[in-house]
């Protein structure tokens, strides 16, 4: 299923879909440690490519690098999923006792950033959707993640991107000491040159020790209180036009009196537009269980399934 | 042109006069909507926000302030705008929230035309006025966006305030603003609003500007991989985001974002 490429380094791995008659093709799937590709199918969508990518699920520790390049050809789709929620270490010392009873053991904090990336490229009527668990970085974690897009114009993209506070059963609420993620989304064919439609950056990180006599005393927990689970959608492109509507719809609807409390869920709309033309949307939800918000996005979402098939949509939102 | 201390003292003054009309108080910057969705306090609102606002605003505050300050050395007036533009769509593009996109550019304008019509002397900084001009003119043409930052860079730059001057201010505006709409909301009592600014926002201000004061956009020297995060613009507080989007959603509100 896999051809090696010799000259892939460690954590890395390339994947490419070709559209072939009416069945995907993936011309390119391979990895190396420790970064695993496994790809899958559907037998009512052979048109449609799935890529299960498990580092997001085995769980990384620090100092790990892994960078995936992606290509998504012409007029093909190609899901990406994880299985389960993308697990970061401190160090691997750390990893061995997960199962364990006793609290992790903190030998080495220092193993350095964990660093993901990953460049999609996705060329005319192509689309791509990202749709892995969230990432959970566990007690003093430090992970990074950089993902960049390249679209043509009539390319469509679906983008998610969720983070969870960690560990509640070990008592762990945004104890990681660092989490930064940046997605940035370029598109073809509007100018000359590509335009960039989004870029966004999203940095948590623990300040209470590091500026010491400046710090300011509140904590990354209680920045983020009283959610636990915060996800980023991007919506780009022309699949996913009736998703986009119908969020659209039900965002207006909503008119907030002054509560009483803050509610389980939030969620927010905005429309972006870049020069040159190009339109996408970004939707942002906070939620005090990740349940919840795995909920709401499976809701949300729903139209997916017209777009990419009832068994696919449910392998990316199974309960 | 660097300004004498006494020179740069009254100018420092001048800017920070609540009169300037610079559309500052329309904006509460998600505060109302905040309170609508009944989160209670208004001093963490003011510290997380602060923060956040810091760390993705003073990099262009301070690209724009590097860029027209180094106008007087080689650049030409064209490399200058082109450069402010480069600025001013990267801002837009991670400015991810139209309330807030909205409030800046209004603000953005704001300013640039208070320099042409109170500030500026086209007698002995012809040059200086000229590019104001122009960038005011690409911003009502709809070829840059003219957000806040990017417009307090160029103002600051303009009048000759030093970049470290430049920075701390724009911070300290965007707190005592968020005080004032705190006072206008009947949230915080108009004395209390003092003390907090005096005494509570001080610390954070210094803090926020002592850690993005030598960050950059990626514009002028690239940013690699490694530095994205420490030294690039980033979001740092994304309930403060959603709640700031939310502003419009409100049932009834007095502000504009």
């Amino acid at each position: 299923m896999s051809t090696s490429i010799p000259k892939l380094e460690a954590g890395c791995g390339r994947i490419a879909s070709f559209l072939h008659g009416n069945s995907a093709v993936l011309s390119e799937l391979s990895s190396t440690y420790p970064l695993k590709l496994i790809s899958a199918r559907v037998s009512s969508r052979p048109d449609i490519s799935i890529v299960y990518i498990l580092s997001y699920g085995g769980g990384l520790v620090g100092g790990d690098r892994t960078h995936l390049n992606v290509k998504v050809n012409h007029q093909s789709s190609l899901v990406l999923l994880s299985q389960g929620s993308t697990k970061v270490f401190t160090t691997r010392l750390q990893q061995k006792h997960i199962n364990s009873p006793l609290p992790p053991i903190e030998l080495n904090t220092d193993a350095g950033a964990t660093i993901q990336k990953m460049d999609f490229t996705v060329s005319s009527k192509g689309a791509l959707y990202l749709l892995p668990d969230p990432v959970t970085c566990f007690r003093s974690a430090s992970y990074k993640q950089l993902q960049t897009f390249h679209l043509a114009q009539d390319a469509t993209l679906v983008l998610l991107d969720w983070i969870t506070s960690g560990r509640k059963s070990r008592g762990e609420e945004w104890s990681f000491s660092r989490y930064y993620s940046l997605n940035e989304i370029f598109l073809d064919g509007f100018t000359s040159r590509p335009v960039r439609l989004a870029k966004d950056g999203l940095l948590l990180e623990e300040e209470g020790a590091e500026t010491n006599g400046h710090s300011s005393k509140r904590s990354l927990a209680q920045r983020l209180a009283p959610y636990s689970c915060y996800a980023n959608v991007v919506l780009y492109g022309p699949q996913i036009q009736d998703v986009v509507r119908e969020l659209t719809a039900a965002y207006e609807k909503i008119s907030v009196m002054k509560l009483t409390a803050p509610p389980d869920l939030l969620w927010s709309l905005s429309p972006i537009t870049c020069h040159g033309g190009g339109r996408g949307t970004i939707v942002r939800v906070a939620g005090k269980e990740t349940e919840l918000v795995k909920d709401w996005l499976r809701e949300a979402l729903k139209g997916l399934a017209q777009v990419v098939g009832v068994d696919v949509y449910r392998r990316a939102f199974a309960q | 042109m660097a300004l004498k201390d006494e020179d740069e003292t009254y100018l420092l003054l001048l800017l920070a006069d609540s009169n300037l009309p610079t559309g500052s108080f329309i904006a509460s910057a998600g505060l109302e909507s905040y309170l609508t969705h009944a989160f209670k306090s208004t001093i963490s609102f003011v510290d997380d926000s602060i923060s956040s606002y810091a760390k993705s605003a003073l990099p262009f505050v301070s690209d724009a302030h590097r860029v027209v300050s180094r106008y007087h050395l080689q650049e030409s007036e064209a490399e200058i705008l082109a450069l402010l533009t480069a600025l001013d769509n990267l801002y837009e593009s991670m400015t991810l929230n139209h309330v807030a996109r909205r409030a800046s550019r209004l603000q953005g304008v704001a300013l640039l035309t208070l320099y042409s019509k109170a500030f500026s002397r086209r007698d002995r900084e012809a040059s200086m006025s000229s590019l104001v001009t122009e960038y005011k003119l690409s911003i009502r043409l709809e070829d840059t966006p003219g957000h806040l930052p990017i417009c307090w860079g160029i103002l600051t730059a303009a009048l000759g305030l030093t970049l470290s001057r430049a920075q701390y201010l724009h911070v300290f505006l965007h707190a005592r603003s968020l005080l004032s709409a705190s006072v206008r909301l009947n949230d915080l009592g108009p004395y209390n609003a003092q003390s907090v600014l005096l005494h509570t926002a001080r610390p954070i201000i210094s803090a926020a500007v002592a850690k993005s004061e030598a960050a950059h956009t990626g514009i002028l020297v690239e940013l690699d991989d490694e530095e994205q995060d420490e030294k690039g613009p980033a979001t740092t507080w994304p309930l403060g985001e959603i709640l700031a989007t939310r502003h419009d959603l409100q049932h009834s509100r007095i502000f504009n974002s």
